[in-house]
């Protein structure tokens, strides 16, 4: 044999080994094309079952069995009302099991169903219920919930019980107009209502210490602490109520586990299939076991995972209840089955992909004005984290993390929200298996940056060991797992909208007798911010920026205080024992999550519009002060005009004869660093009310929609309406993007923002067709893209691959896909610059290998 | 060598690509030169091919005339200028004869309607662009690329330009049609870290039929390129029922083993695709290929698949597509 010739293929053999190869490829951009997609048939029938929609129907029975235990103890304390209700609720709600699953659990409701909590509000439900508005309607055509008469009339039953007790009411009645005419009430210069409709959320709990202690072991330390209260002090009544709540919640977990093992054995009694049978015992004995002991194997280890994490569902109402990092909790478990031969690689994937199917049958109910606000639905924001470095600064990468990974491919279902933590000594393999896994199409997983995460958790006080372990909660925030409560995502800011009252003495652009506050505003020659100059009047674009600075106090400092009324609300009547007693801190405390009980406490709301106001910014001093193209004048009377009659310089403004952020052009990439450091300079460090401080984040998620729908037009080149730019993107408009020199550019550009100053978290969304991704150039090239970005200190970013019906829908919709790339033919090119009969052509052949 | 005013030499460029990863190892910057001696009927860039700057008129962007007309105001023939327009929109402005190309109607336009295809670009300017960059190129092999249009027609601007890459140790790839003064080549050859090159056809009849210009030349230099040792990537854009015949394929297949001796790193059947049509629109030239209806879309695969597996059988290097790494 020549020498040439030989091979060694599989010479070296790449550790870890899971179950599919590192380099495994699915194909790119085909996701959903796919019939049978996990190796296991007992998957795939249990896929085949599975309703691949967010929508669902409300039960009713959380909402009677709290109501009632609220009713049977009136003048308890309210903690204990809040746990007596919880138990209610977890002795008496109905649980169901079904076919082929090897998991169980659910939020007390059958699949798809969600449970209601008038603690936060019921009017809204049933109002909506009454109107058409919360099954499917033509005001709601997604994210829709059937109901029962029979559900409509128990709801209604106990609407007065709750009337004037919720925390709706409670945040409304301790707030003013001052604070609240910049609010989603009001002028939509801010929006604070997140968690006045529902909870919080947005953590992890401490499955580490939940293996550890057990539900027994909690119990245990619950005592020990209730021994130790001395009473005589001032806080000792208040410590001892809240571990009696403690003591009420825990003995109703193990029961409602227990419930659920009791359920499994009646179900294999009667079950003649004798593999089943045999399966559904042996969960028995793992539910049987974990209900009040820590786990033994992986299999009973997952199952607590999911019952415990459903238990916080069921108490909170909050979402992104986040699953922390799976990869490293459940490592030793699975190590372990592996030694001992209690399980195989292939049962634990199976187990996995089982789990992440169970996530997707929970649901949450919103209002329908949320889902137009937040547009995502379903259970939402539970991210599972893989990846990154240890607690003593290793990489932490194991065969979990590749399974994890493969996990998401085999089921191809939107839930868990997977996040890769990459840092830079992250192997070649897992970023192999990342993009392998972001090029199916699926929009899965995130990549979070170990090297400016950790630091931005430094500067906020986290100790270094709970920074290395942080987990992503929700769409983008990075969290202490275990023993932080972040309020993260609690409130939102339009830059945009605050330039815009920075430039015009803060008044609306539009301000008029059409506004529904014009009679207590304009009428009577007042204003909505504070007064600071015009941009008619202003010498010097120094003068700009100063408006912007302390327009954007005027309205932190609104937005904080109706943040901390929220936050109040919830401390006075919705404390959250069950979730406390699995965050470390509380019971060590004797303090409930919500009144600060935990060791880290933070306020986390975002700054939406960072590139419409650094655009804005920088067609402002270009074409007023240095060109002197116009003048100040001219230019907001075009705003004014929504641009009508204004053609020539609406076309100039978007075109790129102006400075545009995205383009690696430190013209406008600084002035839009100064629009978001500005934001964080007013927002970081304000002491909350649970004795922590405000972090601010830099992303919109889909706010970016909302808030362009209560503004006016703006001076980048922006109409009446539009959605304004969203997260740390680019600036698109109707009348074209205002980023057209591709991924490197945008790498570098967004890279010069400061993202570890945005405490709560930072969000790129990429955009690419399948075509350019293909082929080993394609991934190895995306990779590069990927590592500098990481270099470059980028926090956090998402890709979509667009599939082919992203592309059909990017032809009939341009403006909405201006930045999706594709590859043409020895270049890549913007997918709707292209003539139709080439979209045609790309549509047609993402699915070839070799283009 | 074409030089302003102030003493700085400068090329005629069409565009600057960035993240360009199908022209050359890795991720690379592709700047394209403007001007080319070829007039291939597939060709995809139509606005490469003359050496002059021109106007492209795009008259979807156009804001229309009632609300705007900037471009006539500005014209120093003054705003009896003859146009064509369509619902308002300027369609074209060829029709000017006084036009002595002053380019203002561009300069003013404010939607890009009227652009200016062809820009002047010093060293300097081209490397601030190219060195943004160069993180990307570190990570990936990656480099720069200088394709057309024709490199070879401004070969005196791309020599320094590659000079002045390589100074700055990032890896330059020339992608030509080699139909140019084989001194001239040489020289741009000094700083060529990989050249890529296209075989149209081997029947120089045919050659001349699809592209202007015999193969003489072409193979010559790439013969020339062969035993210069310099690092060769060939590219057949594989047009159906122009040279994609067997023939042709083993035609191409024994030069490259006989005469270049096998010296390639690549051999790439490019799929032929119809497009650059809108691009032909803008400068109002009728499109070489419009009447072409390419087979159906599994024939054609199959086709370029079959062809690809011949070349093998010449020992060399070849995949379908261009989106398997080079080097």
């Amino acid at each position: 044999m020549l020498a040439r010739e030989l091979t060694y293929h599989n010479a070296v053999k790449v550790e870890p080994l899971p179950v599919e190869p590192f380099d495994k490829e699915w194909g790119v951009g085909i996701s959903g094309n796919t019939p049978e997609p996990s190796p296991f048939p007992r998957i795939n029938r249990i896929l085949s079952k599975t309703v691949k929609t967010t929508n669902g129907f409300v039960s009713p029975d959380r909402a009677i069995l709290v109501t009632e235990a609220y009713k049977k103890n009136p003048g308890a304390p309210q903690i204990i009302k809040c746990a007596e209700g919880m138990a209610n609720v977890l002795r008496n709600t109905p649980i169901y099991i079904y076919d082929d699953e090897l998991i169980v659990g659910g939020l007390g409701c059958d699949k798809k169903g969600t449970p209601v909590f008038p603690e936060f509000g019921l009017n809204w439900v049933v109002d909506e219920m009454r109107d058409g508005l919360m099954d499917y309607s033509e005001e709601r055509t997604h994210d829709y919930f059937s109901f029962s008469k029979e559900t409509q009339d128990k709801l209604e039953s106990i609407r007065d019980f709750w009337n004037g007790n919720t925390i709706e009411d409670y945040a409304n009645s301790i707030l003013t107009d001052d604070e609240l005419k910049g609010s989603h009430a009001g002028k939509g210069v801010f929006f604070a209502d997140a968690y006045i409709l529902c909870g919080a959320g947005h953590l992890g709990i401490g499955y580490d210490r939940l293996f550890k202690l057990g539900f027994k072991g909690i119990r245990k330390l619950i005592l020990d602490h209730m021994e130790n209260v001395d009473k005589s002090l001032p806080d000792g009544i208040k410590k001892y109520t809240f571990l009696r709540a403690e003591l009420i919640v825990n003995e109703a977990a193990t029961d409602h586990i227990m419930r659920y093992a009791d359920l499994t054995k009646e179900k294999a009694g009667s079950e003649e299939d004798k593999t089943r049978k045999k399966e559904l015992l042996q969960i028995h004995k793992n539910l049987k076991w974990i209900s009040r002991n820590p786990p033994r194997t992986f299999w009973e280890a997952i199952q607590m995972v999911h019952l415990a994490n459903c238990m916080v569902h069921i108490e909170c109402n909050g979402h992104s209840i986040s699953y922390g990092r799976f990869d490293q909790y459940m490592y030793p478990f699975y190590k372990q089955d592996i030694a001992n031969g209690t399980s195989t690689r292939e049962f634990m994937q199976e187990l996995i992909e089982n789990f992440y199917i169970k996530i997707w049958d929970l649901n949450k109910l919103r209002s329908h004005i949320l889902i137009k606000t937040f547009g995502n639905g379903g259970i939402g924001g539970q991210a599972l984290t893989v990846g990154g470095i240890t607690k003593d600064g290793k990489d932490a990468t194991n065969e979990l993390t590749y399974m994890a990974l493969d996990a998401h491919v085999h089921i191809r279902i939107p839930t868990p929200w997977l996040a890769v933590r990459l840092h830079a000594g992250t192997p070649w393999e897992l970023k192999v298996k990342t993009v392998n896994t972001i090029r199916v199409g699926t929009g899965e997983p995130k990549i979070f940056n170990d090297d400016v995460t950790i630091p931005s958790m430094l500067s906020s006080n986290v100790e270094v060991k709970d920074a290395r372990d942080y987990q992503v909660v929700g769409c983008v925030e990075p969290d202490a797992t275990g023993k932080s409560y972040g309020w993260k995502d609690c409130g939102h800011m339009n830059m945009a909208k605050v330039l815009e009252l920075a430039i015009n003495d803060g008044r609306c652009i539009n301000c008029g007798p059409e506004c529904m506050r014009w009679q207590k505003c304009g009428a009577i020659g007042e204003r909505l911010g504070v007064a600071t100059g015009s941009l008619e009047n202003f010498e010097t674009f120094d003068e700009v920026l100063e408006a912007y600075d302390r327009q954007m106090k005027y309205w932190c400092d609104r937005h904080v205080s109706v943040l901390n009324a929220v936050d109040i609300a919830h401390q006075q009547l919705k404390p959250l024992p069950y979730l406390s007693s699995l965050m470390e801190g509380c019971i060590e405390n004797g303090k409930d999550i919500t009144m600060g009980g935990v060791k880290y406490n933070f306020s986390g709301p975002q700054g939406v519009a960072i590139g419409t106001t650094g655009d804005g910014l920088a067609t402002i001093r270009q074409l007023v002060f240095e060109e002197k193209r116009i003048s100040g004048k001219e230019l907001l009377d075009a705003v004014r005009d929504n641009w009508v009659g204004h053609e020539p310089l609406y076309a100039y403004v978007n075109s790129e004869k102006v400075h545009h952020y995205g383009n690696d052009d430190d013209y406008a990439d600084e002035l839009t660093k100064f629009a978001m450091d500005t934001w964080c300079k007013h927002i970081e460090k304000r002491p909350n009310t649970r004795g922590g401080f405000y972090q601010p984040g830099a992303y919109s998620v889909t706010v970016n929609v909302a808030f362009g729908l209560k503004q006016w037009a703006s001076v980048e080149g922006r109409k009446a309406f539009e959605p304004v730019s969203d997260c740390m993107g680019a600036v698109h408009t109707h009348c074209g993007s205002h980023d057209i020199s591709g991924p490197t550019a945008i790498c570098r550009s967004v890279t010069k923002l400061d993202h570890a100053r945005a405490t709560n978290g930072t969000l790129l969304n990429w955009k690419f067709s399948p075509t350019s991704l293909t082929g080993n150039t394609g991934r190895d090239s995306f990779i590069a893209l990927i590592d500098e970005y990481i270099q470059r200190k980028g926090m956090h970013s998402q890709f979509t691959v667009a599939n082919q019906e992203t592309l059909i829908e990017a032809q009939k919709n341009p403006d909405e896909y201006r930045d999706l790339l594709v590859r043409v033919a020895g270049y890549s090119a913007y997918f709707v610059e292209l003539s139709k009969e080439l979209q045609d052509d790309i549509i047609g052949r993402t699915v070839l290998s070799f283009d | 060598m074409k030089i302003t005013e102030d003493g700085e030499p400068y090329g005629l460029i069409t565009n600057i690509q960035k993240y360009t990863i199908h022209d050359g190892p890795g991720i690379r910057t592709e700047i394209f030169f403007k001007g080319c001696p070829l007039r291939c009927i597939w060709c995809s860039n139509p606005e490469g091919q003359s050496y002059e700057q021109q106007i492209g008129i795009y008259p979807s962007k156009c804001i229309g005339l009632s609300k705007c007309s900037l471009c006539i105001n500005s014209c120093p023939r003054g705003t009896d200028t003859p146009i064509k327009t369509e619902d308002d929109r300027l369609l074209s402005l060829q029709e000017i004869p006084e036009c002595k190309n002053c380019f203002r109607c561009a300069e003013e336009c404010p939607s890009r309607a009227i652009m200016i295809w062809g820009k002047k670009m010093s060293v300097p300017e081209l490397m601030k662009v190219i060195l943004e960059d160069r993180n990307f190129y570190l990570k990936t092999g990656g480099g720069v690329t200088l394709s057309g249009g024709e490199v070879m027609l401004q070969w005196e601007f791309a020599a320094l330009l590659l000079k002045a890459c390589r100074d700055a140790s990032i890896h330059t790839c020339v992608e030509s049609s080699l139909y140019c003064p084989t001194e001239h080549m040489e020289k741009v050859y000094e700083a060529t870290d990989l050249v890529i090159t296209d075989i149209k056809h081997m029947d120089t009849e045919r050659h001349k039929e699809y592209t202007g210009v015999g193969n003489e030349l072409i193979l010559k230099n790439i013969k020339r390129t062969a035993e210069l040792k310099k690092p060769l990537v060939i590219r057949i854009p594989v047009v159906p029922d122009h040279n994609n015949s067997e023939k042709n394929i083993r035609a191409t297949g024994e030069f490259i083993r006989d005469v270049l001796g096998n010296h390639v790193i690549q051999l790439q059947l490019i799929p032929f695709r119809k497009i650059g049509t809108e691009k032909y629109a803008t400068l109002n030239l009728p499109y070489p290929m419009g009447d072409f209806s390419p087979p159906e879309r599994s024939v054609w695969e199959k086709n370029l698949l079959r062809l690809t597996e011949i070349m093998k059988e010449y020992n060399i290097p070849a995949v379908a597509g261009s989106s398997q790494k080079m080097c």
